[in-house]
């Protein structure tokens, strides 16, 4: 129970459950034991997204995913999770529109497939092209339950899950409704007295995160905003990286400071180019607005009228129809790709 | 005088109330349009965080579309993740935020993240918080940017997602455990408003030309501090539109779309 609070409450109406102090997710006392019981080899960790998805991705987990929005999203990785099944699946993220409503749309398309119990985040939407249909449909029709933060919050509980430890102090939540109905608590600092909120760590079970480049070994650089990647990554249980260019090990040793995300922290590696698209990746391409517009109407449309028809022709056109995101990307024009690579592709960035 | 959109008072307002030499924490939208007016104009030394993890970008390859557009961090001075953004904002390197929403009350609190009386079961969900709530908590002063409407500037938010002043008293930040000073404006298309520092309840600051306080007042639920020396909202000149039309926002992706419904 939440002893020590702001008065929120005295200007709140919100109804709301309480939420326990807990962790929708592993432990950091078992986060650390998972990871104190695996190999830190430098060893060669390429897959293919098939085979990483496979062995990580289970029913129950929780599902962690970088990027921010539409920006150096996982993509690929979460099409591959699409087509391998998930169900009762808890999302963590700060802020994204595409990953998270193609899970969305899988679910309603058929929930014994993939099917998410519940999300905690920041921000599920699509900036300037709109809200996000399926979050709308999901939450109004009560269909699962929700835990809000602000994108400092979300992207601070990874942060403490990477630092080990199981909780962190913050300047934000307190006095908003977000102080009543998440996790978080507020309580008096043994310092100064004053009041100060507590988030919990987030340890995913699976990280989801996409780079620019990586050794062999999974020693991750990142170009263009961090986002949470490298706090998600290290934060998670078993972290799958998929990354534009994989670089020799030697690249990664002349610029030891440039490596953003360590190779413990990786489990399974994949060479993906476009691994984000259709959102961005600095330094290589650009967002491809029309396409995800393209998937925004059909899910739209599925939310307005309750017809799926459209959805569903989405899903077997750029998913089920696709072994894999080789077949994804020969289904979008080389023109299109040409045009979003000099849309951002002359951004600087250092492999050598 | 020229004539202007809506969106492009707001973008102009939005650069006017902005000073040279201090950092913004933007959002997407009219809050980059209006930054960036601001470096061209009054302020040229006017620097940008963007979230996602950039400060002080130079944006020659375009707007951003968002405040994760990889051109968000073009040519920045320092560029970290969302961590990194967030705790200038909670060091205080932060001195102006701003933030939009669905509703806001009387003393600056804005709502983001649903509407109904039940959480669990919204009768309508927004994306959420986002960057604003930390925003709101952490920037030294709070921007805020609405549509000037009754069903907006309400006397009950259904879910407080930013933090402004709370129930209007002293302490309320204080009890909260933020850090900025709270809201400091709110721009519409047809007023100015500030906070009044004893109550700290919206005050009246500027109309604009041809529009009377009391018609302010019939677009808002709650009663508004209306002083005797409301002044007139400064119109943006041909030069203004021309930097906000063809320099800026060269596609019309914020300034041609309406205030959303």
């Amino acid at each position: 129970m939440k002893k020590i609070s702001s008065d929120i409450k005295q200007i709140s109406q919100i109804k709301y459950q309480e939420k326990a102090l807990e962790y929708w997710g592993p432990t950091p006392d078992e986060a650390r034991k998972i990871m104190v019981g695996k190999s830190k080899a430098l060893k060669d960790k390429r897959t293919t997204l098939k085979d990483a998805v496979k062995a990580h991705i289970k029913d129950g987990i929780n599902l962690g995913i970088g990027g921010f929005v539409n920006t150096r999203v996982p993509f690929a990785a979460v099409q591959e999770v699409v087509r391998h099944g998930a169900k009762d699946l808890t999302l963590s993220f700060q802020s994204n529109s595409i990953c998270v409503e193609l899970l969305a749309g899988a679910m309603i398309l058929d929930p014994d497939r993939v099917s998410i119990k519940r999300a905690e985040f920041a921000w599920w939407g699509y900036e300037l092209i709109g809200i996000a249909p399926l979050l709308r449909h999901l939450t109004t029709n009560g269909l699962i339950e929700v835990d809000d933060y602000t994108n400092y919050g979300m992207s601070v509980r990874f942060k403490a899950g990477a630092m080990g430890i199981p909780f962190i102090p913050i300047r934000d939540h307190g006095g908003s409704d977000m102080e009543l109905i998440n996790k978080g608590t507020m309580t008096e600092c043994p310092y100064t007295g004053r009041n100060v909120y507590l988030v919990p760590a987030c340890h995913p079970d699976v990280g989801l995160v996409h780079v620019s480049a990586a050794d062999m070994n999974g020693n991750s650089r990142i170009f263009g905003a961090l986002c949470t990647c490298p706090e998600i990554a290290m934060a998670s249980t078993y972290t799958i990286v998929t990354a534009e260019k994989i670089i020799p090990e030697d690249n990664i040793r002349n610029f030891p400071n440039m490596t953003e995300i360590p190779h413990p922290a990786v489990d399974s590696l994949v060479e993906r180019s476009y691994g984000a698209y259709p959102g961005a990746c600095y330094g290589f391409h650009w967002f491809d607005m029309d396409h995800i517009k393209m998937f925004r109407a059909a899910c739209e449309d599925f939310r307005v009228t309750g017809d799926k028809t459209k959805l569903k022709q989405y899903y077997d056109e750029y998913v089920f129809g696709c072994e894999d995101h080789d077949d994804f990307l020969d289904k979008i024009s080389y023109k299109t790709l040409n045009k979003l690579n000099k849309l951002d592709g002359g951004q600087p960035i250092i492999l050598t | 005088m020229p004539e202007y959109s809506h969106v492009e008072m707001i973008a102009y307002t939005g650069s006017r109330v902005l000073e040279d030499n201090t950092i913004v924490f933007v959002g997407t939208g009219l809050p980059i349009v209006a930054a960036m007016h601001a470096q061209y104009t009054h302020a040229p030394g006017l620097l940008m965080i963007y979230e996602a993890g950039s400060l002080a970008p130079i944006l020659d390859m375009g707007m951003p579309l968002s405040v994760g557009d990889t051109r968000a961090g073009r040519k920045a001075t320092y560029m970290k993740g969302l961590c990194g953004a967030f705790e200038l904002t909670q060091r205080g390197y932060a001195d102006f935020a701003f933030i939009g929403g669905a509703q806001i009350d009387m003393y600056g609190n804005v709502c983001s993240t649903m509407q109904g009386d039940d959480y669990n079961k919204p009768r309508v969900r927004f994306p959420g918080s986002g960057g604003a709530g930390a925003m709101a908590a952490n920037c030294e002063k709070t921007i805020a940017i609405m549509a000037l409407e009754k069903r907006r500037f309400v006397n009950q938010l259904d879910f407080v997602t930013s933090i402004g002043f709370g129930n209007g008293s002293p302490d309320y930040r204080e009890k909260a455990g933020v850090m900025g000073s709270g809201p400091y404006r709110v721009i519409t298309n047809q007023a100015l408003f500030g906070f009044d520092e004893d109550t700290r309840r919206m005050k009246l600051l500027e109309v604009k030309p041809g529009v009377t306080p009391e018609q302010i007042q019939e677009l808002v639920e709650f009663e508004l501090i209306s002083p005797s020396n409301v002044k007139e909202m400064a119109e943006p000149t041909e030069e203004d539109l021309r930097l906000l039309r063809d320099e800026i926002d060269k596609e019309g992706y914020f300034l041609k779309r309406q205030i959303q419904k």
